[in-house]
């Protein structure tokens, strides 16, 4: 869109990761708080949202990887070196590639703290 | 296996912080949450000391790295060296170690506070306590009915309390630190919480979250005694007041104390301030702000906005001290 | 680019470097300049807008409202020195706490990053201001007034008393929080519209402002930050002023949001709050680490190590601290889940910033450590920092949460983070670009000694203060009984806290000490690597005398002729031909130039309005509504004049040549103009409010059974006539867009009055729905959301109606044409979040009823 520089590149990937994390997170927490909310002793429906939550993570995740995969071939597949900090073009794209990339490793980490707790609590409580 | 019930767990759990404790400035007292008396607090002490050990290591590490970097180092990195402890120490290392905890603080979270859950269904002492400000209407249910109570909660020791928690004028939020941690009482909405006192003693209870001008004068006494005492003391605190006529009496109704405070057996039934059927057994008055003598009572009748700004309760300095005193002691002997 | 068309005759080369005639060309060139950019004198001093001084005016400012609450600390700590203390009385006390946080919160922590960026972020970016330099002094003198107005409530014993959150029912019942909530509340609103300013402002100059060559992977890392920063406060901001919406509603008119018998939820107010207070800790937190990531540098004399360590770190942080809000409602009885999720977000967050400490920690291992006071300060800082870091590991465990939530504990992890990461990071770059604002250097040996009070200060105070919270010590508490086991530690905590103080006054005396004798400071006295200390000592009020092209991320460094460049006008715009006062807007990118943008001088406006906004909100504190209705008048009075007469000005040319035979437009509109970024981007902070006040709808919903009362709600007809008429008046408005590019000036005029009509019409539609359904808004919550929802979509209706009263006014007035355009653009930007919001409230109110 508007943040382009040459060939229609933006900045708007450098956060497609984290924002899939926000998404994921969100729809994670409200999920389960209607559930729990909505529904106070129904352990099935809460079940579900725990399931819910299981197969937005694992869809999460994959568009990290997506992401991650596109972050590493703008950053050339490992082949440079950071820092990135030359005045070229391609350098600049690189260390796009790069941030990108590990943003995406920490949105991965991120997803997977965040689908714990529906690992790990059985029940609303009450 | 549950994490909190193993008899050498819990002796170790109790040595350990013991140790630290006296080697440190000391952690005892009666609203100490690092002398746990209680189920949930003695693992959320251990859970503490744990994190506590582990984060002075981090912090010496992470400063000894620091002051090397900073001013006794012989050679410099290189960048690739550099982006290599970025990664490992500044990334992988702490992700490490973050999900290890959180994985095991999300393992005691059910067992923790789902157990009030369980414990309604199960049985054990119920009660309800609301927060008022700036004090505690404690209602427990008996085998004749609820019994309403003030500023003082009796458990017995070994046994579950399952406490429903509300507020009908702002918020506030009870917390018994040698028994489990704090949870708010909202109004409009009713929480639960479970204890478990472990050990008898005599604890203190506060309100954690701010409420109003005199919130810090806001406490409780929770003694925690042996099962079958509890049965005699929860009988005794049933039973009408133990004066129900005289000059004291008189007073407290002819003066309108009895527009709000109830003592049963009497034609006092004011439902807005606290109960006083059995004041004079209460170690405190006015929520664990003064002890139960008959100076304090006095002080308190002439003029309790001295006491506890903001209070409702009207001062009675107009009345001849003769009366205060006989209104005092009259109180004092509602055992 | 647009294709030139220019009336320009191609410049003469530059004469030979030191001949009579560059000599003469430079001593020409810096006379047009310093005129264009000199800074007024008298009384007129005060409407200057430059970034140099009203940069330095809000530093000063911050600092003062610091020195304020820190004494409202002392007076704390002093009644807290032993126990059943009668220093001060419980209401005193709790004013004292209240306004304590909000004012290091909202009058310093927040204002000092945005004062801060004002005066340093041109200079880094080798820009000669920002690009809305009026809006700075419109922010400077809100916070000006708002501060005042807020801090000064405690003289008349008026200040708010209910603590820096505000919580539900206390503060919303008028007998028990008296006005000092309706000061809390409107003096803040109106700095949070200052702090959004600000954001806007530095978004736009930090992406679009940057000198030429220095792609995204070159800027400054104290730009990215502020970049994250800023974004985050258009994230954050908004639900808090939608809380104070909803929160003012329930006090003036009773409106019940938070009172739980007409089916309100103080917990809402909980949410809302968070929101915003978690992403603002960070919001404070980042800039000062911003500062650190300069000074490390600088001192380890390389570049950093990890650079893109830090992007990510900066970035991660900004989204990952959104989802940390419930750590605060650890213990209000939300469902386990939900606290679980909370947690692990709360963990998470640790990680970029442990990785940020490793880069500083990473660049000093491969440079040559000189050890001077800034580091000194950030090294301490950092020290601190990691201490609070830790207890903040603790506390995200909602189990451990539960012991330590609401007592000392947490007010030691807050100062640790906040006194460590924000404070000692903030006097590190006091001492490090003082040189920048006053040409000389701070004293060395009074910087050490300010460090050590400080240091050792801090942590005797603090300290001690983990262990008073965990032996059972609630924060909040103006008193405590004696034999509790803390009477020794609060002494000690006491002792700590004016050792720390004292500090803190040996760092202010070095900083207003008068200087006169003492010789400036060499140039770039730090030899540092980045733009800003191309500054001669002393500066010029014209920031940068040309603007360099761009190769290296330390250019002082790695480009040897950079500065002689420089100063011999050798760089772009090293002129100032016209009078004007110019800078370079560049792509976002690679920064290539794509305009010469004339930046606003001196004027009396900003503040005019700013004054005549305090006054809306300082008048309805007190509900004297008339006057209120005067100020609005008044300030729309200004503003209006404001943007009549100070943007989208026609130039006198298309085009200028700006150096190296460089032509560049001087007037741009649309996605290429910076208006437009500033429109989209304010309105992106405007959808979020909007956004908030949508989830407190639904919020509803969620715990109530049967959220709308059988047969209730504004109806499916007027709502959706309202939507129906609004969405048609966008299409109108588009219309007129297209029909200025087409040149067709009637039928611009024609659109635009159609939409205005149809808008007018769409927003009585709208308010007709709950008006004949007799929807009562004191009754219960559920008409009093609709209500708000209606309100806030035709208010913004209100808005609309003005700007398209104003395209057509500047149609008439011939400002607006085919060629010059901006107001159009900007207008139709506008409406597309206008029709969004139409959308959204109005399928809400209309159609969820049905549908739920």
């Amino acid at each position: 869109m508007f943040i382009h520089g040459g060939r229609n590149e933006t900045l708007w990937p450098l956060i497609g990761p984290p924002a899939v994390w926000a998404i994921h997170f969100t729809a994670s927490y409200v999920w389960a708080a209607i559930a729990c909310a909505k529904t106070t002793h129904e352990d099935a429906i809460y079940l579900t949202a725990r399931i819910g939550i299981g197969v937005m993570t694992v869809l999460a995740l994959a568009a990290i990887a997506y992401a991650s995969y596109h972050a590493w071939r703008v950053w050339g597949f490992g082949r440079y070196e950071p820092p990135h900090a030359d005045d070229t073009e391609e350098d600049r794209r690189r260390f796009l590639g790069y941030a990108t990339l590990l943003l995406a490793a920490l949105s991965a980490v991120s997803v997977i703290f965040v689908a714990l707790p529906a690992a790990f609590i059985p029940e609303c409580t009450w | 296996m549950t994490p909190l019930l193993s008899a050498t767990q819990t002796a170790a759990r109790r040595t350990l912080p013991l140790a630290l404790c006296l080697a440190a400035a000391g952690c005892s007292g009666p609203q100490s949450a690092l002398d746990p008396a209680g189920r949930e607090a003695e693992t959320v002490a251990h859970l503490f000391f744990v994190m506590t050990i582990g984060g002075a290591v981090i912090w010496l590490a992470v400063i000894a790295l620091a002051v090397y970097a900073g001013g006794f180092k012989q050679r410099t990195l290189s960048e690739e060296t550099g982006q290599r402890l970025i990664l490992w120490g500044g990334a992988v290392v702490p992700t490490l170690i973050l999900a290890a905890l959180l994985a095991y603080a999300l393992w005691l979270m059910p067992d923790l506070r789902p157990w009030t859950r369980e414990a309604m269904a199960e049985g054990g002492v119920k009660g309800h306590v609301t927060a008022e400000q700036y004090w505690w209407r404690v209602r427990m249910e008996g085998p004749g009915g609820p019994v309403e109570s003030a500023n003082e909660l009796i458990v017995p020791v070994g046994q579950r309390v399952d406490l429903t928690l509300t507020s009908p004028d702002v918020i506030h939020s009870f917390w018994i630190p040698a028994l489990a941690g704090k949870i708010d009482m909202i109004p409009g909405r009713t929480n639960r919480i479970t204890l478990r006192a472990d050990r008898p003693g005599v604890y203190r209870g506060v309100c954690a979250e701010f409420c109003g001008e005199s919130h810090a004068l806001m406490a409780f006494t929770v003694r925690a005694v042996p099962p079958q005492e509890h049965a005699a003391l929860a009988a005794a605190e049933a039973r009408p007041a133990a004066v129900t006529s005289g000059e004291g009496l008189r007073l407290f109704l002819e003066k309108g104390c009895a527009a709000c405070h109830a003592i049963r057996g009497t034609e006092a039934r004011g439902g807005v301030g606290p109960d006083l059927t059995h004041v004079g057994s209460r170690p405190t008055i006015a929520a664990a702000t003064l002890p139960n003598d008959q100076a304090s009572r006095e002080r308190f009748l002439r003029n309790p906005d001295a006491v506890k700004p903001g209070v409702r309760m009207p001062g009675y300095d107009m009345l001849p001290p003769a009366e205060i005193e006989t209104l005092a002691r009259f109180l004092g002997d509602l055992k | 680019m647009t294709a030139p068309t220019s009336d320009i005759e191609a410049r003469p080369t530059l004469p030979e470097r030191d001949s009579p005639a560059d000599l003469e060309r430079r001593r020409t060139q810096e006379v047009r300049l310093r005129k264009a950019w000199e800074t007024p004198s008298g009384w007129h001093y005060w409407t200057a807008v430059n970034n140099t001084e009203v940069g330095v005016w809000y530093t000063a400012t911050a600092f003062a409202f610091m020195l304020f609450a820190g004494v409202l600390a002392l007076i704390m700590r002093a009644q807290l020195a032993v126990p059943e203390n009668d220093l001060v009385s419980a209401d005193f006390y709790n004013q004292a706490f209240t306004l304590h946080g909000t004012v290091m919160m909202f009058l310093f922590s927040v204002p000092i990053f945005e004062a801060v960026a004002i005066v340093i972020l041109p200079q880094m970016l080798g820009a000669r201001d920002l690009p809305f330099p009026r809006l700075s002094a419109f922010g400077f003198w809100s916070f000006v007034l708002g501060g005042v107005f807020v801090c000064g409530s405690i003289f008349f014993n008026a200040a708010p008393n209910t603590g820096w959150f505000m919580y539900p029912p206390l503060a919303t019942d008028e007998k028990q929080s008296g006005i000092g909530a309706d000061i809390w509340l409107l003096g803040l609103s109106f700095i949070e519209v200052a702090s959004i300013a600000a954001a806007v402002e530095l978004i736009v100059g930090t992406l679009k402002c940057r000198p030429p060559g220095m792609r995204i992977n070159l800027i400054p890392l104290f730009a990215w930050y502020i970049l994250i920063v800023a974004g985050m406060i258009l994230f954050a901001f908004p639900p808090l002023i939608a809380g104070d919406i909803l929160f003012e509603m329930e006090r003036m008119f009773d409106w019940p949001f938070f009172d739980p018998e007409r089916r309100g939820d103080p917990l809402l107010w909980q949410h809302l709050f968070w929101i915003f207070g978690h992403p603002e800790v960070y919001i404070v937190f980042l800039p000062a680490i911003a500062l650190i990531a300069m000074i490390v540098p600088t001192f380890a004399q390389r570049p950093i190590v990890g650079y893109s360590w830090i992007v990510l770190a900066a970035v991660g942080t900004g989204f990952l601290s959104f989802g940390l809000w419930v750590h605060h409602m650890f213990a209000t009885g939300l469902p386990t889940i939900s606290l679980a999720f909370f947690s692990a977000a709360s963990e998470a967050v640790v990680i970029p910033t442990g990785v940020q400490i490793f880069v500083f920690i990473a660049t000093l291992l491969a440079g040559r450590v000189i050890f001077a006071v800034p580091m000194l300060f950030a090294t301490g800082g950092l020290a601190i920092f990691v201490i609070g870091g830790l207890t903040g590991v603790m506390v995200a465990l909602a189990p451990f949460d539960w012991q330590a939530h609401d007592t000392y504990f947490v007010v030691a992890h807050l100062h640790y983070v906040l006194i460590g990461g924000m404070l000692f990071p903030i006097t590190a770059g006091i001492y490090y670009f003082y040189p920048l604002v006053s040409g000389k250097m701070l004293s060395m040996r009074l910087g050490k000694i300010g460090f050590w009070l400080m240091f050792v200060g801090f942590n005797v105070g603090f300290l001690p203060m983990h262990l008073t919270g965990l032996r059972g010590m609630p924060r909040r508490v103006f008193t405590y009984a004696d034999g509790l086991g803390w009477d020794w530690l609060n002494l000690v905590s006491t002792v700590g806290a004016f050792i720390f103080a004292a500090g803190v006054l040996v760092v202010v005396y070095d900083v207003v000490r008068p200087k006169g004798r003492e010789p400036y400071a060499a140039r770039n006295p730090w030899n540092a690597g980045t733009l800003e200390w191309l500054i001669g000592m002393p500066g010029e009020s014209w920031g940068v005398r040309s603007v360099p092209f761009i190769k290296s991320r330390y250019p002082l460094w790695d480009q040897p002729d950079l500065i002689r460049d420089v100063d011999e006008g050798r760089g772009l715009l090293p002129d100032a031909e016209e009078g004007k006062r110019e800078t370079l807007v560049t792509s976002v990118l690679d920064a290539e130039p794509i305009q010469c943008l004339r930046v606003p001088g001196n004027a009396v406006v900003p503040m005019v309005a700013a004054f005549t906004l305090g006054g809306v909100f300082i008048a309805a504190t007190f509900k004297l509504w008339i006057t209120t209705l005067v100020f609005c008048v008044a300030f729309l009075a200004a503003l209006i004049y404001w943007l009549w007469t100070g943007t989208s000005v026609i130039p006198e040319k298309t085009e200028k040549h700006v150096g190296h035979g460089l032509v560049l437009p001087i007037y741009r509109s649309g996605p290429a103009s910076i208006g437009w970024w500033a429109m989209f981007i304010t309105m992106v902070g405007d959808a979020t409010a909007f956004a908030s006040l949508v989830f407190g709808y639904f919020f509803y919903w969620t715990i109530h059974a049967d959220f709308v009362p059988e047969g209730a709600g504004p109806g499916v007809l007027w709502p959706m006539v309202a939507m129906g008429l609004l969405v048609a008046a966008w299409a109108a408005t588009l219309a007129a867009r297209r029909l200025n590019t087409a040149g067709r000036a009637g039928a611009v005029r024609l659109s635009l009055a159609v939409a205005t009509v149809l808008t007018v019409a769409g927003g009585a539609a709208g308010l007709w729905g709950p008006w004949t359904t007799n929807l009562d808004p004191t009754s219960d919550v559920y008409p009093a959301i609709v209500w708000i929802l209606v309100i806030w979509a035709v208010v913004h209706a209100g808005v609309a109606v003005i700007m398209l009263l104003y395209c057509l006014a500047r149609s008439l007035a011939g400002r607006l044409t085919r060629e010059w355009d901006i107001d159009m653009a900007n207008v139709a930007l506008y409406w597309h979040f206008m029709a969004i919001t139409a959308v959204v409230t109005f399928g809400v109110v209309g159609l969820f009823p049905v549908v739920g």
